[in-house]
């Protein structure tokens, strides 16, 4: 037996694997479109009729935010949690699948399946509410920051559901850092800038934060001062490699622990 | 040879889960069954092999950890998947273009567990589904932990029929855990023998049968009136509900089934019981601890 490679067929198993959890319909695609249209209702009531198509894409940046926490911060973390439960990795690696082959093909599925829930939150928003047109630049730069975002919380959900190794715990662990998110980065229809001062010094901490409040300034024209934006990039992608470190490591001495 | 085990101490914190004190051999075309009580070792021995554990001393071989394979005694996958893309997925293969793969399917009667999605299965289809992909790796050294644990008596009847065939005449190397003696007494032609973490012996099956308890045994019910009528026959140590007797040449054998027949008695008759075998294996070795004289010297 050979030892087998990330394929084609082992990245379409492992979109598979990310379809068949009911999490990423309900909090990638279904919540992610309800809340746009139930904030939008409401944001609509505030402004002038001239600023509605600015204050929708507003609202459609800061919730494109939702999908890769969705789909990769919580529903790659409960799928995660239960393999490791369940000893699957293990047995991938018995059949000859090394780690880094399985991680590759689990790491594309989690982004085509978020770059998948993106395209259809877009064409929902885009086809049903009067929007502003982006930038090209702009569109990737959001784009861009998802995906950095996707990489980030990956890494974050893997060092998780490595450590408590239980669906259990790891869910409540995510679905904290999922639901403080949202609170602190203007999700739930609260500005940053409304929140009390702790709070906005936390949020200050969070790319989302940036990406919800400041990508709307740029996104048909002007310019962004990005120093901020790639410090918080740094801070959370920092705190999530260190969480990884520490579930590797923790493997490495459980293992080697004679 | 394919496996030589040498001073092997595996340890789990500060707990000892194994020690192998003697050498142990594997070679090519072995079955080899693993025994023992819960505790005894067994599932690490075959982690250890497998080089899922760190351990202290030598395991010397020339595979490499792709040649070999594994049925664990748990044997997940997604739950959500088909069957059919597990199969195709793990085994990297494709159904419909591998003959051999299809061929497995249908010895196992598999075809109709193919649409449906992992956790719709029964126990017996998934312990077959693993079957069907450890035997597709067609492994040099392959372990089958406790393949039938959790079935019923006709499915692991079935099932122990299936992998007999299948191995009949083929040079693989078999490691297979059991409780169901008789189930060694069918696949394996040695025995490891273990008792919390310790060897107790390894040899071949039949050699060890005679070691232990001679040329043959007879079995009986223990109560009184049997125990009255074969007071004078040599016992070997036996679980409580029964009797074993060690028969030493034909002729005692033969005397003493007279002496049962004649006063209606059940009994049975065996010279590859490796129930009664083990349990004297085990006690001449507590033994041996006790006075300081090696059994296997």
């Amino acid at each position: 037996m050979t030892e087998k490679r990330c394929g084609r067929r082992l990245i379409v198993y492992e979109i598979r694997n990310v379809l068949g959890n009911p999490f990423i319909y309900m909090f990638g695609i279904v919540f992610p479109v309800l809340m746009f249209f139930l904030i939008i209702k409401t944001v609509q009531a505030d402004v002038p009729e001239s600023a509605i198509s600015q204050a929708n894409t507003a609202v459609f940046i800061t919730m494109t935010l939702m999908i890769p926490m969705a789909v990769v911060l919580l529903g790659y973390s409960s799928n995660y949690s239960q393999e490791l439960e369940k000893e699957i990795p293990l047995r991938m690696k018995l059949f000859g699948y090394p780690e880094k082959s399985v991680l590759l093909a689990k790491i594309i599925a989690q982004f085509v399946v978020m770059a998948a829930g993106l395209v259809i939150y877009t064409a929902v928003a885009y086809a049903s509410v009067e929007m502003e047109t982006p930038r090209v630049s702009s569109a990737l730069c959001l784009i861009l920051c998802l995906f950095l975002l996707s990489g980030i919380y990956f890494a974050l959900a893997h060092g998780v559901a490595t450590i408590f190794k239980k669906f259990g715990a790891a869910y409540v662990v995510m679905m904290t850092v999922f639901f403080g998110s949202m609170i602190l980065c203007g999700m739930m229809g609260i500005k940053v800038d409304q929140l009390p001062t702790f709070a906005q010094k936390m949020a200050a901490l969070l790319p989302m934060s940036y990406i919800s409040s400041d990508f709307i300034d740029f996104w048909t024209e002007g310019s962004y001062n990005f120093a901020p934006l790639i410090q918080s990039f740094l801070f959370t992608g920092a705190v999530s490699g260190i969480v990884l470190l520490i579930a590797v490591r923790r493997e490495y001495r459980k293992i080697t622990s004679v | 040879m394919l496996v030589e085990i040498r001073n092997l101490q595996v340890f789990y914190g500060k707990f000892q889960a194994l020690e192998i004190d003697r050498p142990i051999r594997i070679n090519e075309g072995e079955r080899i069954g693993i025994i023992g009580s819960n505790g005894a070792g067994k599932t690490t021995l075959v982690k250890t092999l497998l080089g899922l554990t760190t351990y202290k001393g030598r395991v010397e071989t020339r595979l490499k950890p792709q040649d070999m394979a594994a049925h664990l005694q748990f044997n997940h996958y997604v739950s959500t998947m088909s069957v059919r893309h597990v199969l195709e997925t793990i085994l990297d293969t494709s159904i419909k273009t591998n003959q051999r793969l299809r061929e497995l399917i249908e010895y196992f009667e598999f075809e109709e567990c193919l649409k449906k999605r992992y956790k719709s299965l029964s126990g017996g289809q998934k312990q077959r589904l693993t079957i069907i992909m450890v035997m597709m790796q067609d492994a040099p050294l392959t372990f089958y932990d406790e393949v039938t644990s959790g079935l019923d008596f006709e499915t692991r009847q079935r099932l122990m029929e299936k992998l007999l065939q299948w191995y009949e005449g083929k040079s693989n190397t078999l490691c297979i855990v059991s409780h169901y003696y008789e189930e060694l007494e069918l696949l394996a032609d040695h025995l490891l023998i273990l008792d919390q973490g310790r060897v107790i012996d390894y040899g071949r099956k039949q050699e060890l049968f005679q070691k232990y308890c001679g040329e043959s045994i007879i079995t009986l019910d223990a109560n009184a009136e049997n125990e009255r009528l074969t007071a004078s026959y040599r016992k070997l140590a036996a679980p409580a509900h029964l009797i074993a007797l060690a028969c030493r040449e034909q002729a005692e054998e033969e005397e003493l089934a007279g002496l049962l027949i004649r006063n209606n008695i059940n009994f049975k008759r065996s010279s590859s019981d490796i129930e009664i075998m083990s349990v004297n294996a085990k006690a001449a070795y507590a033994k041996e601890h006790e006075s300081g004289v090696s059994v296997n010297d």
